[in-house]
């Protein structure tokens, strides 16, 4: 009875993670795999093999189409936010964390309290803004959106990080007369190392993914990012499903691959949302 | 000695004072100067684009000319409006499959993999793949998933019944399931932060439990289950916050058709329309929605209570 059990709880256990595995990857694999197809082999089924595998659907993008503009514009717009970011909330989490002055715990709050406003709340006031500064449909208007991102979670990260530092450094460096930016720049900068990689990444692959007001704030195709591509597959290739998974695949393999070099950094990004609540 | 000192010290003290208060000073300078950063996405970013929202949500604006107050009417249109009705359906039904479903597989996901099975660390690293995605492809992906024509849901489907003729995504009972489907599996942000706080367990807690010879079920029900409800509980807020702002995976594939309408397309919508106003009602809906979902999960889960 006692063994029967066990092996029915091991089933279930193997089979939600193979059930787990199946969804995670196995719609992407078959995105992959009609890209090497005929539009014909598609239309005859998904389960078909294709009969030869070449990069013609790929080798016709890049040509045709810029999807090498949009490759870059969206490298741009998600490396260039997400280092002033990671600069800009490292200082006001170090003197949060370090110093007492007047407002220290208001300013925290309000840092903190912004995850609970929901992502699209801000829609009409960030669109006017933009477009008042006349940055519509440019890369800049994107970006300078994409610096407010990760406000909540990095202060919170990043708090905690320069916490952990040991506040004798600081004595010390005082006593040796360093000045403030000093201090911060040598001494507190590198051992916080840890803490901006976390929400680095975190800003990093959110950008890089974002879609909504990417969709929202460009107009041209000069500006466009990989995500917002998504949208045109229908018109671009007027029903050439090949080309439509190529397209796809060319979405979706950087973020894989980003994942893949960097897996510890991104779980770690991942699981510190926890922090909401 | 004495005389000495008390002589010398007010003057040394005093220049030493001086110097303290002359660093404080220049301490405080740089702290708000390194402050400044941060205070100015806040302020543009957040604080007046919420004011804005709040204050214009009660007039009729279409960004050219000046808001005119309406006091109430645009909400009472909205809620008159029978896609924000079907929009505030959709949304309590996706809330309560978020909360119940996905983060139930999350967890149960979790609990599997705490106990480290053959593969769970693979298991584990594939099943963020989803979520490292821009959920634009994902939608993309699951919209030619359930093609009628070429998707394989249907092609699968029909081993069975050779007949099944179903668009997932355009009729009405069907397209609400296919939206579900793109995320109700794809926990893995819920599985990693419950055994986080798994492993956070003490030890202690795990052999006092074998002592008092509880069996595995007793200790998943009672242990485990009760010790992570802070984990489960954000996971709960998490889930239900991204249903409120869930527009990608509706906008790419029914577009609000087959009865699948959620308020960030009606606000989207609006705001193409210079509907200024009242695409801000819908936002303050979403923020008061929002917060009403963090306290009913908060006071449900009690999770202000410390929990050792």
């Amino acid at each position: 009875m006692n063994i029967i059990k066990k092996i029915l709880s091991r089933l279930f256990m193997y089979f939600i993670m193979l059930f787990t595995i199946t969804i995670s990857i196995f719609p992407i694999l078959w995105v992959i795999m009609s890209s090497f197809k005929t539009n014909g082999e598609i239309m005859s089924g998904p389960f078909v093999l294709p009969a030869e595998v070449n990069f013609n659907a790929y080798v016709y993008l890049f040509q045709k189409y810029d999807f090498l503009t949009f490759t870059i514009n969206s490298l741009l717009v998600s490396f260039i936010p997400t280092l002033l970011s990671v600069l800009f909330f490292s200082m006001g989490a170090y003197v949060i964390a370090k110093y007492d002055f007047p407002g220290k715990n208001l300013f925290f709050g309000l840092f903190v309290v912004t995850l609970l406003v929901p992502a699209h709340s801000r829609t009409q006031p960030i669109f006017s803004l933009i477009t008042n500064l006349n940055l519509y449909n440019t890369k800049t208007g994107l970006a300078l959106v994409y610096l407010s991102g990760g406000l909540a979670m990095s202060m919170f990260i990043l708090k905690n990080t320069f916490q952990s530092i040991p506040n004798e450094l600081n004595d010390a460096a005082y006593l040796d007369g360093a000045s403030f930016i000093r201090t911060f720049f040598t001494i507190n900068l590198p051992l916080a190392k840890n803490g901006m990689i976390t929400s680095g990444v975190l800003m990093f692959l959110a950008n890089w993914n974002e879609f909504y007001y990417a969709n929202l704030l460009i107009s041209s195709s000069a500006n466009r990012t990989l995500p917002v591509v998504t949208i045109l597959f229908n018109s671009m290739f007027s029903y050439n499903y090949t080309n439509t998974f190529a397209a796809l695949t060319v979405v979706v393999l950087p973020g894989i691959i980003f994942y893949g070099l960097a897996q510890r950094q991104v779980q770690e990004s991942l699981a510190s949302t926890s922090v909401k609540g | 000695m004495r005389g000495q000192t008390a002589s010398e010290l007010p003057g040394r003290a005093l220049g030493k004072f001086k110097s303290i208060k002359n660093h404080r000073k220049i301490t405080l300078f740089w702290i708000y100067v390194f402050l400044i950063p941060s205070l100015a996405i806040f302020l543009l970013f957040y604080l007046m684009p919420i004011l804005t929202v709040l204050i214009t949500s009660f007039t009729e604006w279409d960004g050219f000319n000046t808001p005119k107050f309406i006091g109430l009417d645009n909400y009472i249109k909205l809620f008159k409006s029978s896609v924000f009705l079907e929009s505030l359906r959709n949304l309590l039904g996706w809330s309560i499959i978020a909360a119940t479903v996905h983060v139930g597989y999350g967890v149960l996901v979790a609990f599997i993999l705490f106990r480290k099975p053959f593969g769970w660390k693979i298991t584990q690293t594939v099943f963020m793949i989803p979520n490292v995605i821009s959920v634009a492809a994902w939608a993309m992906i699951y919209k030619y998933f359930f093609r009628n024509d070429i998707g394989i849901l249907n092609t699968f489907l029909r081993i069975f019944n050779p007949n099944i003729q179903i668009n997932w995504f355009f009729e009405a009972p069907y397209a609400f399931w296919a939206i579900t489907l793109t995320w109700v599996f794809y926990a893995v942000v819920v599985t990693l932060i419950v055994m986080g706080d798994m492993m956070a367990i003490p030890q202690s807690v795990h052999e006092a439990a074998i002592v008092d010879g509880a069996n595995s079920w007793q200790m998943t029900w009672r242990i485990h289950l009760p010790l992570c409800r802070n984990a489960i509980g954000t996971g709960v807020i998490a889930s239900v916050t991204a249903r409120i702002a869930m527009y990608e995976s509706i906008f790419l594939t029914t577009n609000g058709a087959g009865n699948t309408m959620n308020i960030p397309v009606i606000l989207v919508r609006s705001v193409m329309d210079s509907n200024y106003g009242y695409a801000n009602t819908n936002a303050v809906i979403m923020l008061i929605v929002g917060i009403l979902s963090l306290w009913i999960v908060n006071k449900a889960f009690r999770m202000n209570e410390r929990i050792y």
